[in-house]
């Protein structure tokens, strides 16, 4: 699903975020990025998801190679993925609804279709009976669920999550998980980025810890080394 | 179309769901388009004013008592041939007399007409006459001094009014050269105000352009509603300016009629009326236009997401 092979990417010349970088992930893999604050797992979701462009080395998603990709492909490919942040970045006068549907609507999808998946979506989530709630109506974990349907609505193959649990409490983080780990099950290729020791060692699953922007480690079953 | 039906909708929604921000633009860009219709009003009073006293003025010829009517009309004849004249009125030593007697002169001066008998008219034959332009006045002046006239004519009044006329026109060129000058300030002033209203409204909306690209929308789909929501705004704001317009004129307009005593000699609602589209349509398209420039500047930045 990502192929990275000897990434790199510098801010100015003393600050290296990722160096020779290389990493394997399959489809239908569930693998959690860990490491420190300016470790580089934020920057290597910005390089996925085409938010900056890398120094050095290729980056393939899904079999497209992304390493010169053209500023009008980036939409393109931003519609084949899912991607959810710390701060849930909803559209804040959108309804619960408006903000899952907009992603359909951006990737040109039917009326009718739009309005049956993004129920479908609202109901995996737990949402329905909120779809027609704001977002500052909502409590983090609810507005992390909407991004989550948002994310997942358009049905990419992989999703990223940016620490999404960063500014939650324990019970919904807890739900989070379950959801992301429910996602999973259902086939879609899962990257969560994220600091959270217990969360990480609580799925069992592969880790890559990141430090100083190298790969230190690469476990499967792996555990929160740091 | 779904698309268009999209971003139409978008649109809307963008209008009325940042209500208080909308007000604001609004409210910015109609300071900006009152002060030019404001500018454009007052162009029109004072053209207007201009054109009431052109049309007051004329040099009055007072023909000695002896001239008969044949010499008058020969005169009349003579100035109809200066292509100068716009009109000459003849007023006869009858209606003089009866302009005389329903005067603002005082009872003692009307009295004068009492030392002469009943039938007897000491007034003689007049000639009203108007130019085009307040410039030709001289020119017509002169062409009565000439020595053919030099026996015919008594008096003629235009003295009094030379230098008010000088005045008068001297005025008119000044505020018709600078008028535009402050048109064109008050338009830049506009503009920049516009620009940068437009710009701190798009700023106030960066993160939700942001989280647009980043789930994947495109340019033109993510531009496309701040365009058209930037042309609500001009809609909106050129409508309110409209009825400010006609209501300050339902005020206004009586008491110019009463200052004028009834000769409309300022129709500020006839002329709104008569240059609706002009006036308003262009507006609407300029402030369009500037809308679109600015939302696509300033949205430039954002979309680099």
């Amino acid at each position: 699903m990502i192929k990275i092979h000897n990434l790199s990417k510098n801010y100015g010349k003393d600050v290296h975020a990722l160096r020779d970088v290389n990493l394997h992930i399959k489809p239908g893999e569930f693998v959690s990025i860990v490491g420190q604050s300016g470790s580089g797992k934020s920057t290597l979701i910005r390089l996925l998801i085409a938010e900056e462009k890398m120094d050095s080395g290729q980056i393939t998603i899904g079999g497209w190679e992304i390493t010169d990709i053209k500023n009008h492909e980036i939409p393109t490919l931003r519609r084949q993925l899912g991607v959810i942040f710390q701060d849930y970045k909803l559209l804040s006068k959108k309804t619960v609804f408006e903000n899952v549907s907009f992603a359909m609507e951006a990737c040109g999808f039917k009326s009718s279709d739009i309005k049956k998946t993004v129920n479908q979506m609202l109901s995996l989530v737990g949402l329905k009976d909120k779809r027609d709630r704001y977002p500052h109506q909502l409590s983090g974990g609810e507005q992390q669920r909407v991004a989550i349907a948002r994310s997942l609505v358009h049905k990419p193959k992989l999703l990223v999550a940016d620490e999404p649990t960063g500014n939650l409490d324990s019970i919904n983080t807890r739900e989070i998980i379950d959801l992301l780990k429910k996602i999973n099950n259902l086939g879609t290729t899962v990257v969560l980025v994220t600091h959270d020791r217990d969360v990480v060692n609580s799925l069992r699953g592969r880790v890559i810890t990141l430090e100083k922007g190298y790969v230190i480690s690469d476990q499967e079953n792996g555990k929160y080394l740091l | 179309m779904t698309s268009l039906f999209r971003i139409i909708k978008f649109a809307l929604q963008g209008f009325f769901r940042n209500f208080w921000l909308s007000v604001v633009t609004i409210t910015m860009m109609l300071m900006a388009i009152f002060s030019v219709t404001l500018l454009v009003g007052m162009d029109y009073i004072r053209q207007a004013t201009i054109d009431g006293v052109e049309q007051k003025v004329d040099i009055l010829i007072s023909m000695k008592p002896e001239i008969d009517k044949d010499k008058v009309e020969t005169l009349v004849s003579d100035m109809n041939g200066l292509s100068e004249v716009k009109s000459v009125r003849i007023i006869t030593p009858e209606e003089n007399k009866v302009l005389f007697e329903q005067s603002n002169l005082d009872d003692n001066t009307k009295k004068a007409l009492e030392i002469f008998e009943e039938g007897e008219n000491p007034f003689s034959y007049s000639l009203a006459i108007q130019a085009h332009d307040l410039d030709q006045y001289v020119i017509i002046s002169e062409f009565a001094k000439q020595d053919k006239y030099n026996g015919w004519i008594e008096d003629s009044t235009f003295r009094d009014y030379e230098t008010f006329v000088e005045k008068i026109n001297n005025l008119a060129k000044m505020v018709n050269k600078y008028s535009w000058y402050v048109i064109a300030v008050f338009s830049l002033i506009s503009i920049i105000v516009i620009f940068n209203t437009i710009r701190i409204s798009i700023y106030t909306r960066k993160n939700e352009i942001m989280v647009m690209k980043l789930v994947g929308a495109g340019n033109w789909f993510v531009r496309m509603p701040f365009l058209l929501e930037s042309t609500f705004y001009a809609l909106a704001a050129v409508l309110i300016m409209i009825a400010i317009v006609y209501f300050v004129i339902s005020f206004l307009q009586p008491s110019l009629n009463t200052y004028f005593q009834g000769t409309q000699v300022i129709d500020l609602s006839g002329y709104f009326r008569n240059n609706f589209l002009f006036i308003f349509g262009v507006q609407f398209l300029v402030l369009s236009f500037l809308n679109i420039v600015s939302t696509t500047i300033a949205l430039r930045k954002y979309l680099k997401v």
